[in-house]
């Protein structure tokens, strides 16, 4: 066994609470898969045959008992329960984990979407015998309407910055914009060794690393590093160019510990031949100059960086609406499940997913949308770019335009939905006939003050809604209801 | 139709034809304005030094030639009319030559710049001109950055104003000197420059984050870059000369372009060739690195036996082993010329000689026995027998007596006579110059250079030479750097420029620090902040003494920083704390006696009375100040007697309320140091509850054996206070189990 597998399905998804707030991010529906799928399908697909799934009690709750989460891998999942308010981050986790790490590991987070070439990752992995290479990809516009967000994105991101050597493969900077007050550092050391650097702003991180053995066990010594991509990688770059990292396992800098350095020269027994090896050849990596190969240095950092092809991180509500569009182009099934009842007289586009045990009814047209599981979707119902969960029930001529409507929500008849994201069982009935939704809202079932008649049945949990929450104010609703008669 | 649709296309063409065959300029600035060449330079300007037996301003001319310019303004200051014979007499002035060469001297000429303002005070150059300088050696086809430099300018309407002319080279090349070592931050798509500097001496490279702000996602930052010198100018880069007196060299031009892209709304773009050769001899380690790749055929077409100066005589031939024999040359026997060595006409070598990697000039002789390595003859020199030499430049008419070695980096300048039977140190400059004369020169800035020459000549002759110094017979001065240049620059005065070291072990010392940086850092990020929330606090209060600032302001101040640093209400306190009872020290320095820290210190604590005040409020701030205050009187260890009084000044000034002091006192000590602490200031501490509690009539204090506190209340009432337990009242010693003896009196 080269890699272990090892994916982190823990995540809050702390950047959609809308939609995480009933469902666990590892099981949001994604083309009517879970999310957690993806990765799981992207690991087997290269071969993997034992995954180790980082996550929660309450997703592997789910994993074994809800029958619409159908994980539907072949693979072997050994699950690692952390807990959920321990507020453990992703270096954290595989620090956890240590006892079970017994090769170098490839870390894949559960929310990463892609087509890329996995063996780009590994190869380069393998060819330079790299402490750490990962995946990147070009950013991604979304152009789709996002629910709930209005006007034009906010500008002024924090951008990373990521500097590459001339072949584009080798990483030699990193750093966060907001890092950067005094602009961008670089040791002359290391411009000499690298003439050309490369520095990429519009990159996504795929959040997928293969990492040697020995980091992990460096994790376990350094408990100040609690997450892989804000410290331990940054931590690794800057590493490379350091003296003292010229034999790997500096990289633990507790030098005492004698027992532990044994434990990895023992391991790395061929380590030795690949260095005499690399003594005796004639092959380098870079030319300009007579030095050694990588210049001697032992830490190597790479990165493959996906010129084209999907990637996608759906942290975000907008990343969760392109996922989703784009999901049905990534796996060969039929659009329509066959145990879905359809009609026959209704209009349902290529480009739309029917779920499993979906009843769709007469003069319905679906487009551009994915319907969850066992919902139904009654008469003269027009659904178009929207997203809807499992088990959710649109009664008669409603009219569903680019909105999410989360699990066993209820859409009253003649409702007039248009870029909105309707919660998980939320109810939306309208006392008069033919309500039209604010366009661009969130409709919530712990909405403050709930209107009567939007919520006829008060919600079973009415939490504390968090800061970030961007509630619309009931007015705005109950200007709607005002205007109809 | 079809005709005339024809005709339109025609008539395009041949007025974009129009529009390319205005001729090309360029503009060769025949002067270096600066002194890395003297002694050399003193006797010839550097465009004049002969470069594999080739004056330089020749291959510069040919360079330009080559590249299709038609017009080249020749501007020449230190010795012009040497330059103007030169070219006169030269291929260029010829009626023949495709390349119309006029010569512009004037002893005005301070800086490049000067050179650009005259350019557009005359009005010379019409259309897009080459910049070049009159050393610079080059086979670079520029015609490709010409072309795009004039589709940018057709494309965003004269916005870029300059190419650079970049020739890819790895660091640490030999081409490449330390003086000239840049960087490039660039626009990869666009090629534009976003940060141009010279990396001498410098560690770390900044890049601003302004130059990344421009849309673009994607630069390159490029070390890798030899600058040829060579830059295609538009006129406006004449005008912007003119509208900017203070730019004196391209450098400061293109910073400035670079720093106000905003505000003029220029650019700058650079062009990189891969195959071509371009190199400017801006010192004598270039000299040698350049004359060297010169012979190894490197600027081809440009190459010793073409003759491309068409000068009757110059023709040499060329055999293998690049090794290049003008006319008449004579070979003893038994001599060798290994490799890479061109010879010029009338040399005759004597026997036994070892000859590699060297240019011997015309009409020299060389004696028996001779190691010459990496040596530059030039004309009419003359080396007796058994003479070594190492990596030296040997000027016109020198003379070097038997037995002599000149080991690596020495120079002989004009006429001068070495030897015999002399070792010459690394790097000796000899010159027939007295350096003393160059400093009388200096004085007089505005001077033109070729009157000091003139009238200094006199003078050498008074000067007797050091035998010890150049030999017997020898006829020379040792040059040395003058000293009133020190402030300048003490590179200008070293002739062989400094090469580029490949690995320097320098950086590792930085590298170091950093990574203690680092370390620290990543154990616990937090400490930083704490760090530097505490040297704020202490900055505010410094200010709101010298400023007399209201205390309610102060604690405005410190409530923004705390926010600013993320700081607990409970860190606060005990920073307030700790920065306040330390400042004392702070000032005055560590060697105070208590007296005078006690001295100092209570007037703060009045002063400041109302910022503790506002934060010391719960039970359990007071608590944490008077941990914070023992803290600090634990490392204090020598001052741990003021430590009553500062108690019963907070005691006083109501900062510090009587409960908490005796709470404090009773909790538990942590460990024996505080213990001990507690036990020595304990009786002191009796005193503040004297003196603080008129209130409960404490009439005395009295000290328990096991180290309690026994305050003698009023109606024969006692109130003990354990070291490690509450007050009781009337209790007896629970520790000790002696009910008589402790403490009860």
């Amino acid at each position: 066994m080269e890699l272990q597998a090892v994916l982190m399905a823990a995540g809050g998804g702390s950047r959609m609470m809308d939609l995480t707030y009933n469902t666990p991010k590892p099981l949001l529906p994604v083309g009517n898969k879970p999310l957690i799928w993806y990765p799981l399908n992207l690991l087997e697909r290269v071969g993997f045959e034992e995954v180790i799934v980082i996550t929660t009690k309450e997703v592997q709750k789910m994993i074994s008992t809800d029958p619409k989460v159908k994980l539907d891998v072949k693979m072997k999942l050994d699950l690692v329960c952390i807990q959920e308010d321990a507020d453990m981050g992703t270096a954290d986790a595989l620090r956890h984990i240590q006892q079970k790490v017994k090769t170098d590991v490839l870390v894949v987070s559960c929310d990463l979407i892609t087509d890329a070439a996995l063996h780009e990752v590994v190869d380069l992995f393998r060819a330079h015998n790299a402490t750490l290479s990962m995946l990147m990809s070009k950013a991604h516009e979304f152009t789709e309407t996002v629910p709930g967000q209005k006007g034009k994105k906010k500008t002024g991101e924090q951008r990373d910055f990521v500097g590459v050597d001339g072949t584009g493969k080798r990483l030699l900077f990193m750093a966060n914009e907001a890092d950067l007050d005094e602009g961008v550092v670089i040791r002359k050391s290391i411009m000499r060794k690298h003439p050309r650097m490369h520095i990429k702003t519009g990159l996504v991180d795929a959040h997928l690393y293969c990492l040697k053995k020995s980091v992990v066990d460096f994790l376990a010594d350094n408990k100040s590093i609690s997450s892989i991509r804000g410290e331990l990688v940054p931590y690794l770059v800057r590493k490379q160019f350091s003296k003292s990292t010229n034999s790997p396992k500096v990289i633990d800098e507790t030098h005492q510990n004698l027992k532990k350095n044994d434990k990895i020269q023992i391991s790395s027994r061929d380590e030795e031949l690949l260095h005499l090896t690399q003594e005796r050849s004639c092959w380098n990596d870079h030319r300009g100059d007579m030095s050694d190969a990588y210049h001697g240095g032992r830490l190597r950092c790479y990165v493959h960086i996906m010129d084209e092809g999907i990637c996608y991180r759906v942290n975000t509500l907008a990343a969760y609406i392109e996922a989703n569009r784009l999901a049905p182009k990534l796996f060969d099934e039929p659009a329509v499940h066959p145990s879905a009842v359809v009609s026959e007289r209704c209009l349902i586009g290529a480009d739309s997913i029917i779920g499993a045990s979906c009843q769709i009814s007469d003069k319905t047209s679906i487009k551009r949308s994915t319907i969850g599981v066992s919902t139904t979707v009654r008469e003269k119902v027009k659904v178009t770019n929207s997203i809807i969960m499992h088990g959710v029930t649109i009664e008669e001529g409603c009219n569903i335009q680019g909105s999410v409507i989360c699990s066993n929500a209820v859409i009253g008849r003649g409702a007039d939905i248009k870029y909105c994201l309707v919660g998980s069982a939320q109810r939306i009935e309208p006392d008069g006939e033919n309500p039209k939704l604010q366009a661009r809202s969130l409709y919530f079932p712990y909405t403050q003050s709930p209107q009567p008649s939007i919520h006829p049945h008060p919600p079973p949990l009415p939490p504390t809604p968090p800061n970030s929450y961007k509630l619309k104010a009931q007015h705005s609703k109950r200007a709607q209801f005002k205007d109809s008669p | 139709m079809s005709s005339r649709g024809g005709k339109q296309k025609k008539g395009n063409v041949t007025s974009e034809q129009e529009e390319e065959e205005q001729p090309l300029q360029a503009v060769l600035v025949a002067d270096s304005f600066n002194r890395r060449f003297f002694p050399i330079s003193k006797d010839q300007p550097r465009a004049l030094l002969p470069l594999g037996n080739v004056a330089m301003i020749d291959y510069t001319l040919e360079f330009l030639t080559s590249t299709g310019v038609q017009e080249t303004f020749v501007f020449c200051c230190w010795m012009s009319n040497k330059i103007k014979d030169h070219l006169l007499k030269s291929k260029w002035c010829r009626p023949t030559s495709p390349n119309v060469v006029h010569i512009i001297t004037s002893d005005l000429y301070r800086s490049l710049g000067d050179v650009l303002r005259d350019v557009d005070a005359k009005n010379l150059v019409r259309n897009d001109f080459i910049l070049v300088y009159g050393d610079v050696v080059s086979n670079i086809d520029v015609s490709q950055a010409l072309q795009e430099h004039r589709h940018r300018r057709k494309v965003d309407k004269n916005i870029s104003v300059m190419t650079m002319v970049f020739k890819e080279s790895s660091p640490g090349h030999k081409t490449r000197c330390e003086e000239d070592d840049v960087i490039v931050a660039m626009d990869s798509k666009s090629k534009r420059v976003l940060h141009y500097q010279k990396t001498q001496g410098l560690k770390k490279l900044q890049f601003p984050m302004n130059i990344f702000q421009h849309g673009s996602d994607e630069f390159e930052i490029r070390h890798d870059l030899l600058d040829c010198h060579i830059s295609i100018c538009s006129p406006q880069v004449a005008e912007l000369f003119t509208d900017n007196f203070d730019y004196q060299t391209r450098n400061d031009f293109v910073r400035g372009i670079l720093v106000n892209e905003e505000i003029l709304g220029n650019q700058i773009h650079l062009y990189v060739t891969q195959d071509g050769y371009g190199a400017r001899v801006s010192n004598l380690q270039m000299y040698d690195s350049v004359s060297l790749d010169m012979v190894r055929r490197w600027v081809y077409p440009l190459t010793p036996e073409a003759n491309f100066t068409d000068q009757q005589g110059q023709g040499c031939t060329h055999s293998r082993h690049n090794v290049y024999r003008g006319a008449e040359v004579s070979l003893g026997h038994g001599s060798q010329m290994e490799e890479n060595v061109l010879i010029g006409r009338d040399t005759s070598i004597g026997a036994n000689c070892h000859i590699s990697n060297s240019v011997i000039g015309n009409n020299c002789t060389i004696g028996d026995n001779v190691v010459l390595d990496r040596a530059h003859m030039w004309n009419n020199v003359h080396v007796s027998s058994n003479v070594e030499i190492h990596q030296s430049v040997v000027c016109d008419g020198a003379v070097v007596k038997e037995a002599v070695r000149l080991n690596k980096q020495c120079v002989l300048a004009y006429n001068v006579v070495i030897g015999p039977n002399l070792s010459l140190p690394e790097g000796t400059v000899v010159s027939m110059h007295h350096p003393e004369e160059e400093e009388e020169d200096d004085d007089d800035e505005f001077l033109s250079d070729d009157q000091e020459v003139g009238h200094s000549k006199d003078k050498t002759r008074q000067k007797a030479f050091n035998p010890a110094e150049v030999g017997p017979e020898g006829k020379g001065y040792i040059w040395k750097a003058s000293m009133n240049d020190t402030e300048d620059e003490e590179l200008a005065q070293c002739l062989w420029g400094l090469v580029l070291n490949p690995d320097p072990e320098s950086d590792s010392e930085s590298e170091a620090s950093e990574e203690s940086q680092d370390r620290s850092r990543s154990v616990s990020p937090e400490i930083d902040d704490v760090n530097a929330f505490q040297l704020e606090v202490l900055g505010t209060l410094q200010r709101g003494l010298e400023e007399n600032i209201v205390c309610d302001n102060l604690v405005l101040e410190i409530n923004s920083l705390k926010y600013a640093y993320n700081i607990t209400l409970k860190e606060v306190m005990q920073i307030l704390t700790r920065v306040v009872l330390e400042y004392p020290f702070q000032q005055q320095g560590t060697q105070l006696t208590t007296l005078q820290y006690t001295g100092s210190l209570l007037p703060l604590l009045k002063t400041w009375s109302p910022v503790f005040k506002n934060y010391i409020k719960r039970a359990q701030d007071h608590l944490d100040c008077l941990s914070a205050v023992e803290e600090l009187f634990l490392e204090q260890d020598t001052h741990q007697t003021a430590m009553v009084k500062v108690l019963m000044k907070m005691y006083q000034l109501e900062i510090l309320e009587e409960e908490a002091i005796l709470k404090w006192f009773s909790t538990g000590a942590t460990n024996d140091k505080s213990r001990q602490l507690r036990k020595n200031q304990g009786v002191r501490l009796g005193q503040i509850c004297v003196w603080g509690k008129p209130s409960q009539n404490v009439k005395g204090y009295q000290f328990g054996h096991c180290g309690s506190l026994i305050l003698l209340l009023q109606k024969e009432t006692t109130l003990l206070i354990f070291s490690d337990g509450v007050q009781r009242k009337q209790t007896p010693c629970s520790q000790c189990h002696k009910k008589e003896s402790c403490g009860m009196v």
